[in-house]
């Protein structure tokens, strides 16, 4: 058993801490609720109880199914936009300063913010989360993107033109792979903010959604199936990072590897 | 150099001012009908006239207070954290895989049982914006840290500092691009959290004025906490950045 759990080395397998830091999280959170009783806060263990009665019927999991595949749709396209950008922007100095007071002055604003804006013009349908989404994943991976790109090394640059490789060329096989590292760093980012808006999103427009199961249930009083959500949702954040781990470890094990405990969310 | 960059630095408005023309254009051809998307000289002149409506103010300080103090006890807690994670062996062990764990949460989702335990009022609001902030801080101080050139820290000690005095002499001032760094990421964050919030929970706030022009149905109002919470955004950034150049004169720029 022991055996199993530690490495030749006899330090503990790589994924354990973080599962036994899940189980420590949830403990506490059991002794919270029962040591305090606190009104209308539901121990640990009665809120897991509760998952199989959310996940187990079909209009809730349908519900949770249609907010990743928005999630999903809205994170491609934001991909396809900023990761070109971005490389334009690190290799033009014009286009950069062209762009980036822009970026700046949009940063700050909260994205699902625009959203009862946005719903005046598109509806309360998919157009209008989907658009949300893609503008609050697009900022971090157009920076990282941008950062990426004015790092890499000129000689392999001037090399790859020499050589008569053409400027469109250059940026997809030599800029792109040099700056995959760090887009990758924007695109973590991207994947949390993706959730925060999602779920913001669907907290406005009621209509389906994770969000609008959470929300609902908060102004019903059921809180067994908030509590529950909140466990959801907190678990696909974290399995959505682990899977992102993953496709970095198979794209970019190249690269150094960074001083982090995991990279920054913004 | 500064005269290169002035330039650069004119030319970013180039972009601005074409989406406010195409924005004003839409408007003015009649493409858009001003219900659904209102005059950005309308939603410009009515900014300008709630700057002076004192209501409109104190909406936008408690949203200020919320993040400052969101903000700061962030500050407070992540910045020991991390240093403390990156230099003592048994608290990393204890907090990476917590980090590890927690960081990816959409902190947003845990609103809910906030209210549920600490009400309607600031206070839900302000540990959900540390809740948020705190990690950025954390992550970066950590990264900051755990990358202090060790020879640094065995000269110190070799010249007779105490542990602790090597903590706030060599590595705390090493640390500190980094914490500015994540300082800058978690104000950002910190805004846009703490406007969320207060679109859920709607009784003060810039946030509430935002959520409060959607029920009348007031266009023109809808822009203008937007405006309002990018301008604080702006204005705290660049804050950051000054007092950046001060504390860390002589080190490059970051951008």
């Amino acid at each position: 058993m022991s055996g199993a759990l530690l490495r030749a080395g006899g330090t503990l397998k790589p994924g354990l801490p973080p599962v036994f830091a899940c189980l420590g999280l949830l403990l506490v959170w059991q002794l919270y609720a029962r040591t305090l009783s606190v009104g209308g806060i539901p121990d640990a263990l009665s809120t897991v109880r509760e998952l199989p009665t959310i996940l187990g019927d079909r209009e809730s999991l349908y519900d949770i199914l249609d907010s990743l595949r928005r999630m999903a749709i809205g994170f491609a396209i934001a991909l396809a936009l900023s990761v070109p950008l971005g490389l334009l922007m690190g290799r033009s100095r014009l286009f950069a300063a062209l762009v980036n007071p822009l970026l700046m002055v949009s940063y700050p604003v909260p994205k699902a913010a625009l959203m009862p804006i946005i719903m005046l013009w598109l509806g309360v349908g998919d157009a209008s989360k989907l658009l949300v989404i893609v503008l609050g994943v697009s900022l971090p991976i157009i920076y990282h993107a941008y950062q990426g790109a004015r790092a890499v090394e000129e000689k392999m640059l001037w090399s790859a033109s020499a050589m008569g490789m053409s400027g469109p060329a250059r940026l997809a096989r030599i800029v792109l792979p040099a700056a995959l590292p760090e887009i990758l760093v924007g695109c973590r980012t991207g994947i949390v903010l993706a959730l925060i808006t999602m779920i913001t999103s669907e907290m406005i427009a009621r209509q389906s959604g994770a969000g609008n199961i959470l929300f609902s249930a908060l102004d019903m009083a059921q809180y067994e199936t908030v509590y529950a959500m909140i466990l959801v949702i907190s678990a696909l954040g974290i399995l959505l990072d682990v899977a992102f781990e993953y496709v970095r470890g198979a794209l970019v094990g190249w690269s150094e590897p960074r001083h982090d405990l995991a990279p920054i969310p913004a | 150099m500064s005269a290169l960059s002035r330039s650069e630095g004119l030319i970013g408005i180039v972009p601005i001012l074409a989406l406010l023309l195409l924005w004003q254009a839409a408007v003015s051809t009649g493409m858009a009908p001003p219900a659904l998307l209102p005059s950005p000289l309308a939603v410009l002149a009515r900014f300008a006239q709630n700057m002076a409506d004192p209501a409109f103010l104190a909406h936008a300080g408690i949203t200020l207070y919320r993040l400052f103090a969101g903000f700061l006890i962030a500050l407070a807690l992540g910045v020991p954290l991390g240093l403390l994670g990156a230099t003592n062996r048994g608290v990393g062990a204890v907090l990476k895989p917590l980090v590890r764990v927690l960081a990816p949460v959409p902190k947003i989702a845990l609103y809910p049982a906030l209210i549920l335990s600490l009400g309607f009022g600031d206070a839900s609001k302000i540990v959900l914006v540390v809740a948020d902030a705190l990690f950025p801080i954390l992550l970066a101080t950590y990264q900051g840290a755990a990358m202090v050139e060790p020879k640094l820290v065995w000269s110190a000690r070799a010249a007779g500092t105490s542990r602790g005095g090597t903590l706030f002499k060599v590595i705390l001032p090493a640390t500190l691009p980094s914490i500015l760094t994540g300082s800058r990421i978690a104000l950002v964050v910190a805004c846009i959290v703490v406007f969320l919030a207060e679109m859920i929970t709607s009784t003060d706030g810039l946030g509430y004025v935002l959520v409060r022009a959607v029920r009348n149905f007031q266009t023109v109002e809808m822009f203008v906490p937007l405006i309002a919470i990018s301008v604080i955004g702006l204005a705290l950034n660049g804050a950051l950045a000054l007092a950046r150049r001060r504390l860390l004169a002589g080190f490059p720029d970051e951008d």
